[in-house]
Order: structure tokens, then sequence, then C-alpha cells
């Protein structure tokens, strides 16, 4: 017995310095090469967004005796949002593990993410603002190559009310969005995530909690429902289109500036103005090639709400709470329209049914860049063929068939 | 938001042009094929899990490796010195022999991952991948 023991331990010994060598020469030869391979699995995402609400006229809280609101419904008129937003993913480094004997593939994702915003809160009574929220941020996204991700993204920005000539700019507002979340794969079907997320999606500074199911495998049909994001179903109909039925917020909080005198009970040059809504609507997603697409959506934009508040004012009364407005006021119901442009740029590494890259590129989606909430659609994920391809071109298969095959 | 609608159809006229193209054959081709051998192949639900990322990496090498090849062939002139076809022939042997480590290394991998019946059932998924595609490359050429 003794002796079989033995010899098994010399076989699993001579085995594995086996693989081992053949690893060590199968390195070799393939460094001799010296090929480059694309070091990551992210590619560099460029995003253009444009984004309209139509105006409205603001209502008189009939239901409220205050009289300040009142003043500043009548001084402001109407209502309405263009905003457009400018945003850059890219990876700056990628980590790789693979542990030989369980097989399993291990990465560290370290993307940087930049964003601008420019939005015109349309207020027919009084001058036209030009808010913008620029930032630049970091995001760290682990895959345990089991069936977990992490996910991890810090985003500063800075908001500032620039006026149209660029004198009188508003002092630069210093805020930071940040998330984490914890992402757990059983199968390719189903996926479950809990997290916490400090963000200014619903006007002003919350932190929430993070809370995401999907059912349906990410490259066909899914739903998913990711709180306090997003709820959408994404229909794929070919490799081309995307439909999606969706409901998000949207929203921030923006420096303004009170050259107006908005704010008239103190001696402030700016306050704060929020804003939130939620939509829902359809959106269709366009796969032109694999460095371009674009998406068109509309719908409803409902629970409309701006406030206006001096952190000032609300820091000098430490009794008050932190987001005591001056101003708040909800708008009825109207439609928008959404249209962006995706730009897609670099060469990754393949990770065809990579449950898990699948997974990590999903929510570094679901997680706009910046916090504005804007998907890029998942574009990075292929959607998965329904049928054979007939009229195949002889170049796209020139690493898969040599002149012996035929 | 009649000024977002015009900017909608320029961009729409802008993209036209580019919708005629087709997407990326070569995703495609490798999309259906990892989907073809999904279905042959039946792994399950932890063998996929790490054998994605391993076949995956494998066949970006080897694909690195032919890629190589075949541009550097396709750099060579008619006018070629003798220097040069030697550089050539030695790339073409190394090349070869590079495929070769990789296909052994990776193919312990896997197998490793999804053992030995599997793994020659991804072998035949794969020759009839090709078998197919061949098919309809001759079906389009009659």
């Amino acid at each position: 017995m003794k002796a079989r023991n033995h010899i098994v331990t010399v076989l699993t010994f001579l085995s594995a310095i086996f693989l081992f060598l053949t690893k060590t020469e199968a390195q070799k030869s393939f460094d001799s090469l010296k090929l480059k391979l694309p070091k990551h699995y992210f590619k560099t995402v460029i995003l253009i967004d444009g984004y309209s609400k139509p105006s409205q006229n603001i209502k008189l809280d009939q239901s409220m005796n205050d009289t300040t609101a009142d003043f500043l419904s009548k001084r402001l008129k109407t209502y309405g949002v263009k905003q457009f937003v400018l945003s850059v993913n890219t990876p700056l480094a990628t980590f790789e593990r693979s542990t030989g004997d369980s097989g399993v593939t291990k990465n560290t994702h370290i993307l940087l993410t930049a964003n601008y915003m420019s939005l015109q809160p349309v207020f027919g009574g009084i001058e036209q603002h030009s808010l913008y929220k620029a930032g630049i941020g970091l995001r760290v996204i682990i895959n345990s190559g089991k069936k977990s991700v992490w996910f991890i993204d810090a985003s500063p920005f800075v908001t500032r009310d620039v006026p149209k000539d660029g004198n009188d700019k508003s002092k630069g507002y210093y805020r930071m969005a940040s998330t984490i979340v914890y992402s757990y794969n059983p199968n390719d079907h189903f996926n479950w995530r809990v997290g916490i997320t400090k963000s200014f999606l619903w006007g002003n500074r919350l932190y929430l909690p993070f809370f995401g199911v999907r059912f349906g495998r990410l490259d066909k049909v899914n739903f998913s429902l990711q709180i306090p994001r997003c709820m959408s179903l994404n229909i794929p109909v070919n490799q081309k289109l995307v439909f999606s039925v969706y409901t998000k917020p949207q929203g921030g909080m923006f420096n303004f500036s009170n050259r107006d005198s908005l704010y008239y009970l103190g001696n402030a040059s700016t306050f704060n103005f929020t804003r939130y809504e939620i939509n829902t609507g359809f959106r269709a997603d366009v796969r032109l090639n694999n460095w371009f697409n674009f998406y068109v959506a509309l719908g409803l934009s409902t629970k409309n709400n701006i406030t206006f508040y001096s952190e000032k004012a609300n820091k000098d009364k430490p009794r008050l709470p932190y987001s005591t407005y001056f101003y708040d006021h909800g708008m009825p119901t109207t439609g928008y329209l959404n249209f962006g442009l995706v730009l897609k740029f670099g060469k990754t590494k393949s990770y065809f049914f990579n449950r898990n890259i699948y997974d990590a590129i999903d929510l570094n989606n679901t997680v706009g860049d910046g916090d504005n909430n804007i998907s890029n659609g998942n574009t990075q994920i292929p959607n998965a063929p329904k049928k054979t391809k007939k009229d195949v071109n002889l170049s796209s298969v020139q690493d898969l068939i040599d002149y012996n095959d035929f | 938001m009649y000024k977002a609608f015009k900017i909608l159809i320029f961009i729409w006229l802008f993209c036209l042009p580019f919708a005629n193209h087709a997407q990326n054959d070569k995703d495609k081709i490798e999309a259906l094929r990892v989907t073809f051998i999904t279905k042959k192949v039946e792994l399950t639900n932890s063998e996929s899990e790490k054998f994605w990322p391993i076949y995956n990496e494998y066949n970006d090498k080897v694909k690195a490796i032919k890629k190589n090849l075949r541009q550097s062939y396709k750099k060579s002139s008619e006018t070629i010195s003798d220097k040069e076809a030697e550089e050539l022939y030695q790339l073409d042997i190394k090349s070869k022999q590079a495929e070769v480590d990789i296909h052994k290394l990776y193919s312990e991998k896997i197998k490793t991952i999804i053992g030995a019946k599997k793994f020659i059932k991804l072998r035949i998924a794969e020759e009839e991948f090709k078998r197919e595609i061949i098919n309809s490359i001759k079906d389009k050429s009659d």
C-alpha cells in the first residue's frame, strides 16, 4: 500500500514537472515571435449624449401658502431642459493571473473615466444659465474568476455656472459620487448585486443601498433591475439592433449663479440647483460596426422636480437639515428625446461567453461615467447569433481554415 | 425639441453609408463558432466559467501567430533578398513550432478543466464548424 502511494506521488510530481516544462517551452517559443497581444478587456469608449425636454409653464402651488415659492415660480415662468454630455471611459491597466491547478483566471481592471456635462435649464423668466459639470474618476473592477465581481468607482466632479459671455463665472463647487458593488453570477441566466452608492442622481446627495438582479443572459433577452440606477427589458433583435424598454432616474446638483437674485434672503453669489426626473421610454441601440454605434430613446419624463438651496445658509443654521430648500417645485409629466453616439477604440482580449467579463462590462455600463446614469448600451457585449452565417467572407475565416481542410 | 430632431436626422444621414458595411465579419464568425461549440460540448456551469477564459486566451495567441506570419508573407515582395527569405523561413518554422507548443499547453489546461471526453467533443465540434464554413463557401462559389 505504501509503495503504491509513493508511486502515485512520484507520478503526480513528474506530471507537474512535465506541465511546467511544457508551459515554459510554449511561453518561450511564443515570446520568441515578439507578438503584441491586446492588454485589456475594455475598449476606450467615447460617448456623446444629447437630451432634451420641452419647456413647461411653472404653475403656482395652490395648496401651499408659501409666498417665496410663489414669487420664484412667477419669476421663473417656465422650465425645460437641454443637456449635452461627453464622456470617456478608458482602461488604464489590467492585471491577470491564472492559477494553473484550478484553471481559474482572475483579473483586475483599472479604468479612467472623464465626463463633461453642459446643462441648460430653460427658465423663461430669467436670463439663460449654462451650468456645467466636469470630472475625472477612477474605477476598479475585480473579477475573481469564479462567480463574483467587485466594482469600485470614485467620480469627483466640479460644477459651475458659466454665462454665455464667459464673464462672471460662478465659483467651482466640488463634489464626489462613488459606488461599491459586489456582483454574483450563479449562472449565465441570473445575477444579483448588492452595494452602496453615493449619488446625486435623485437631485441632492444621497447615500443609497444598491440592489440589482438580472434575469436572462446579457447577450440575449434579459430583464435587469438595478436600484437606484435603472430598470430595463433588453431585447436584441439581431446582432446589430437592440430594443429596450426602461425606466431610470436622471438628475444632479449644480452650482447656480445668483446674478438674477433668485436667492434674495442672503448675500450669496451662488446657490445650488438640483433637478431630477424619472424617465420611462423606449430605446433603440444600433450597432453599426465595431467602432461606432448610436441610440435613440424617447418617452415620458415623470416626477419632474427642481429645487434651489443655499448650502452656506443651511450650514449657518446647524439645526436645519443639509437639504433645506428655499424653492422646491414639482412639474407635470412631459415627453423627452434622447440620442447618443458611441465611439469605441482599441483591440481587446477575447472574452466570448466569459460570464464575469460580460458582468464587468455590464457593471461598468450600469454605473455610467460621472454619476450621469447614461448607458452606452452594453455595446461591448456581442449579441448571441441566432443562425449560421451563410454569406461567409473568406478573409474572415482565414484563421480557422487551412488549405488542407478543403 | 425641433432642433434636437434636426440633429437626429443629421446623425441618421451621417450613419447611412456605414450601415451597409457589415459589422466585423471575423467577430461574427467567432461568435458563431463559440455558440456552436457551447451547444456541442455541453459544458456545465462550473466548467464553463473556467473553460472560456482559457479557450479565448488560446485562440488569441494562435490568431496572433497566424496573423503575424500572414502579414510577413504579404510584406515580402517578388524581389525578396536571400537574407530576407531566410528570415521569413525561420519565422515560418518558429511560428509553426509556437503554434504546436501553444496547442499542447492549452490542450493540457483545457483537458484538466473539462476532461478528456469533452475535450474530444470540443475538437469534433471545431472540425464540424470548420466543415460548415467550408460548405457555405463552396455553396457561395457554385
